[in-house]
């Protein structure tokens, strides 16, 4: 008998609707990942049972684990969908939408909230515009180094998905924020901004709700040093706030 | 002023992100339409780097080599004075990406380093570890971000473009586009519009494009009246990891390693790689260009490739794939020279490259047409420009590795301020029915698709699509194949028109937008090929055995398409190319 | 404006997590209170108090002495009060706030941080409980130790009759002990005190020993008030003779 894959989606048609599951079979083909299927469920879209279905709605673009689309949940677990290898899974894959963003539709959700984040800490370098002002300010190999490694988080939100603090009761910003408002603050010019973004992560939903489980690190598609961001950023606030305390 | 300038930019890439950075520092307005978040758009899949002469290495480069370089790389097809301008404003880019905060790799002094890629003898290419595109995109992203807050850019993710609205004159007067959540669709008015809407490599199905390159803006703009210019020069590399979903890049370095590539010499044959025996694999590439071997220069070593899967039947398991091998080379030489890569077809793969053969196939991996536009990334129809792959300005019949950076944000450079210049010099229209009209007939092209009653799947049609499209009409090509691709590609629009979409619901219907986008790739194919069929020469990426030869003498011209709506297909005119700078020479590696 | 507004569409992607609110409310200041209330004062008092227990180890002279001397502070009641009682209390309840605002995940990611984030609520609500209760006993009812200093290690022996109340004296000093080991490993690094990798390693295994120290302590007081017979004239005897 040819090999197959079973498949189990938690479908959702809207936002108002409630969610099933649904369960397709497809033909097993080597090098075949999440992706690949849900692009073989489109082009027969019948579920195990023969039903007649509609393709799934997902998230995706560039297929190489760096726009950070795809992200959802394989087998329970929080991961970028492009890079899930079917061979590596145990079956019957289960695939569901991220559980604390609000559902599209199937697997596609809404994180809208993690760009809105990125605006309340001035996530960017504030220059003075685009014409010619020659060379960048100097910085070390390390200083590359350190920075590099931060500015490469592609927005999955792999990391506020796993995180449990990350919820409606907490608001908190997530680790990725963090993160960012780390690399800005240790540009020469980003510095700048530096004590806004720091005022804005003691904010509520701010930089206090991390509780340390550290699973951001873990689930971290890119391996950014989440963890270490926190404590970095989480020394400079509270250096800023007892400063403030006594010079203010 | 009494009313601020509205521009629209479609497409958040480098090129649209970097005219809206310009629009928005000019005090214009811009509406940016994009259809995934824009820090997920493509331009984060570049990698190597992004070129510039700031002649850091005291090796005497200046921006006239790198044009030289540029347009030599190109097959002198490309008009001279834009790509000469991109050049010398190069190193400002770098300067300006600098102190955006890209992490450009640094020196020990603390300066920019720089690297030597493919087609100069300079180190010339700025990088940013192993993805310098995601991080100049992301700069720029950042920068929209800062103007995002402070109200002069307004973002419409999730949204795609399905036509501009013309008046009675045929003059742009905004856009109609459609929420890809609500199904919506909509009429947005703007004084000038900026298509910045990269590649089309869906066209081949499987590429090293991403999902949403599917040429689908270009290809309605192109119906609309735009000129489609060199549609039939698509980049290939050699050696991409071939995917159930997509292609991806296996860098050079991996044959400059040592790697060797073969095929075994039975068709077909089922046996693990590891146990074919050395008189049974064939080194195609060590046999056939005995000095150079397997680091061929890119070219060859595709059409070799092709030749040997498709010609000879050779292909691994009788699919289009060859072995490039890695297994005589030792683990620890392997580890220390070409770990990051080798991680990648790990991760892809999920075969370790140290013990098994990897398995690599050439694929489309970039348009060198695109829209015609002018010096000032004008297209033809007024109040639209263009800007990035999309268009056709920069790269003449062959891009050199790490300039498409480079063009993108410098397109987005002139195609922002021009747009700007064009607006504040624009008169009101008479009258607005244009904006009912074009919605209407949009709205019905979706009703049309949503009743259709037949049995065509548009994903499978695709795929049809993309086999056909890369096995005739990408790395070599005779025109006997070329005519049938053309009379292929009619058959499936008349196929398009028995689609049978599974899904006819009124939210985040993948697949009405996906049929809109596969009309317009099929329309679309049909310039590639006909374009192909056309040229009766071999120059840069397009390669045809029966003329092998570069002909300036007929075809120093760019090939400008446009759509005859009566027709229901393609015309042809030709342009001269500008060759006022450098006189054509021969492209000899 | 869009020439050609249309009735918005039914359907409208809602909820999900709030955005930051950038340098709004006050949830920073307390909890980072809290964080700081878990050492100082709580777990200063947390060191003091298993020091002075541990007196019993010299004997229920030394420990009378020991508890006289504490008992002999000024404003000794205002001292528990504030330094004692009601950080313990804003300490608990903040935490049994937070504990409920977190959504617990362990089953889904059974990463050993995430099992210790679980673990540190489970053991501080655990040692508030176990602290209500033998503050009750020892210090609220029964004989007022604070003027009667000598009863104390008769008290303490009284309470050890019941080998439930042993049971739950090593739960408490085992949970008290992990919660505020784990807590000070928490605190340097949320107050970027370890930021790096192998400082936060290396400081994970100073709190191990510091968690250790204290259950070790802990055993060798039970151990002392176990192990010590009965005196007459004691608490103990006392508690006795009601009978």
């Amino acid at each position: 008998m040819a090999k197959s894959v079973i498949i189990k989606i938690k479908r959702q048609a809207n936002p108002r609707e409630t969610s099933r599951w649904e369960e397709f079979e497809l033909p097993y083909k080597p090098a075949m990942n999440v992706i690949s299927c849900l692009m073989d469920i489109a082009a027969n879209p019948v579920t195990r049972d023969g039903k007649a279905t509609t393709p799934i709605t997902y998230d995706s673009n560039c297929l190489e684990e760096v726009c950070g689309s795809c992200a959802m949940l394989i087998n329970g677990r929080a991961r970028m969908a492009c890079s899930a290898l079917v061979d590596k899974l145990e079956q019957p894959i289960r695939l569901e939408p991220f559980s604390k963003f609000p559902v599209v539709r199937d697997l596609a959700v809404d994180r809208q909230v993690l760009f809105e984040n990125l605006k309340a800490v001035k996530a960017w370098v504030p220059i003075d515009g685009t014409y010619d002002l020659g060379a960048g300010p100097r910085m070390t190999a390390e200083q590359q180094e350190a920075a590099y490694p931060l500015s490469r988080c592609i927005s999955c939100c792999c990391c506020m998905e796993v995180c449990p603090q990350f919820n409606d009761d907490t608001g908190f910003v997530g680790a990725a924020t963090i993160a960012q408002v780390r690399l800005f603050n240790t540009h020469p010019t980003g510095a700048a901004l530096e004590r806004e973004r720091l005022t804005a992560l003691m904010g509520d939903g701010g930089i206090q709700e991390c509780g340390y489980a550290q699973n951001c690190v873990e689930a971290c598609p890119k391996d950014i040093p989440l963890t270490r961001s926190i404590s970095e950023v989480g020394g400079a606030v509270m250096k800023q706030a007892i400063g403030d305390l006594f010079r203010k | 002023m009494a009313t601020t300038l509205k521009i629209t930019v479609i497409g958040g890439g480098l090129a649209g992100l970097a005219a809206v950075i310009k629009i928005a520092e000019m005090g214009g307005q811009v509406d940016l339409f994009s259809i995934v978040p824009v820090k997920r758009s493509h331009s984060v899949c570049a990698q190597g780097g992004i070129n510039a002469a700031k002649n850091l290495k005291g090796e005497g480069d200046s921006t006239w080599k790198h044009f030289d370089d540029t347009i030599y790389g190109g097959d002198f097809l490309a008009n001279q004075p834009p790509v000469k301008a991109m050049c010398e404003a190069a190193p400002g880019i770098i300067d300006l990406l600098d102190r955006m905060g890209v992490p450009f790799n640094r020196t020990p002094e603390g300066l920019l380093d720089f690297r030597r890629f493919g087609g100069t003898l300079y180190n010339r290419t700025a990088f940013a570890g192993a993805t310098t595109g995601q991080q100049l995109l992301y700069a720029l992203d950042e920068q929209v971000r800062r103007y995002e807050s402070e109200g002069k850019v307004k973002k419409y993710e999730h949204w795609e473009f399905l036509s501009a609205v013309l008046d009675g004159n045929r003059i742009s007067r905004g856009i109609c586009a459609m929420d890809l959540r609500s199904m919506e669709v909509r009429t947005f008015p703007s004084d000038a519009i900026i298509i910045a809407t990269g590649g089309n490599g869906a066209i081949f199905g499987k590429s090293t494009n991403s999902v949403v390159c599917t040429g689908s803006a270009q290809s309605a703009l192109y119906q609309q009246g735009c000129f489609y210019a060199n549609g039939e020069f698509i980049q290939v590399h050699p050696t991409c990891i071939p995917g159930e979903d997509k292609l991806r890049l296996m860098s050079e370095s991996a044959r400059g390693e040592g790697g060797r590539v073969w095929v075994p010499k039975t068709p077909g044959d089922k046996r693990d790689p590891k146990s074919i025996p050395q008189a049974e694999r064939w080194y195609f590439l060590e046999e056939w260009y005995p000095k150079y071997g397997n680091l061929v220069p890119r070219d060859v070593a595709t059409r070799a490739i092709f030749k040997v899967v498709f010609e000879h039947n050779l292909g691994i398991d009788g699919k289009p794939m060859v072995y490039l091998d890695l297994t005589h080379i030792d683990r620890k030489i392997l580890d220390r020279k070409l770990e990051g890569i080798l991680e990648i077809y790990e991760k892809f793969v999920g075969d370790d490259p140290r013990d098994t053969p990897m398995k690599i196939f050439p694929g489309m991996h970039y348009t060198m047409g695109g829209l015609w536009v002018d010096f000032k990334q004008a297209t033809n129809i007024p109040g639209i420009y263009a800007a990035g792959e999309c268009e056709y300005q920069y790269h003449g019949a062959n891009r050199l590795g790490a300039n498409s950076l480079v063009s993108c944000i410098y397109g987005g450079f002139i195609a922002g301020p021009s747009a700007v210049q064009y607006a504040r010099n624009q008169k009101a229209a008479a009258g607005n029915g244009h904006f009912d009209t074009e919605r209407k007939q949009q709205e019905e092209n979706n009703a049309m698709l949503m009743k259709s009653e037949g049995k065509e799947n548009p994903f499978c049609l695709w795929r049809e699509l993309g086999e056909l499209m890369t096995k005739d009409c990408t790395v070599i090509r005779y025109n006997k194949n070329l005519k049938e691709t053309d009379a292929k590609l009619c058959e499936y629009l008349e196929r398009f028109r028995r689609i049978n979409l599974s899904d006819r619901t009124q939210w985040a219907n993948t697949s009405v937008v996906f049929s809109r986008q596969l009309y317009n790739m099929l329309q679309l194919s049909r310039v590639i090929a006909q374009g192909a069929a056309m040229r009766d020469e071999s120059r840069g990426a397009h390669y045809k055995p029966d003329f092998p030869e570069r002909d300036d003498k007929n075809w120093l011209k760019t090939t400008k398409a446009y759509f005859a709506p009566d027709a229901d297909e393609p015309k042809f005119e030709f342009e001269p190319v500008d060759i006022s700078l450098i006189p054509p020479r021969a492209r000899k590696y | 404006m869009a020439s050609t507004a249309r009735p918005a569409s039914p359907l409208e992607v809602r909820g999900g997590v709030a955005p930051l609110r950038a340098g709004q409310g006050y949830s920073f200041f307390l909890r980072r209170l809290h964080s700081l209330s878990g050492i100082v004062p709580v777990g200063a008092f947390l060191i003091e108090h298993f020091v002075s227990n541990a007196f019993a180890t010299r004997g229920p002279a030394a420990y009378a002495k020991q508890v006289e001397l504490l008992s002999s502070f000024p404003f000794v009641v205002g001292l528990e009060l504030f330094g004692i009682w009601l950080p313990i209390l804003y300490h608990a309840l903040y935490g049994f706030y937070i504990w409920y605002r977190g959504d617990s995940n362990v089953a889904d990611y059974p990463w050993a941080g995430n099992w210790m984030y679980n673990a540190q609520r489970w053991t501080g609500a655990i040692a508030f409980f176990y602290m209500i209760w033998h503050t009750w006993h020892l210090r609220f009812t029964g004989i007022h130790l604070l003027s009667h200093p000598d009863a104390a290690f008769g008290k303490v022996q009284a309470e050890f009759q019941s080998p439930w109340a042993v049971a739950f004296y090593a739960v408490g000093i085992v949970c008290a002990s992990w919660h505020f080991a784990y807590g000070i490993w928490l605190f340097a690094a949320k107050w970027g005190i370890t930021t790096g990798d192998k400082a936060r390693r290396r400081f994970g295994y100073v709190c191990l020993a510091i968690g250790l120290l204290f259950v070790g302590v802990g055993a060798a007081t039970m151990y002392s008030f176990l192990s010590t017979p009965v005196e007459p004239g004691s608490a103990m005897q006392m508690t006795m003779s009601n009978h």
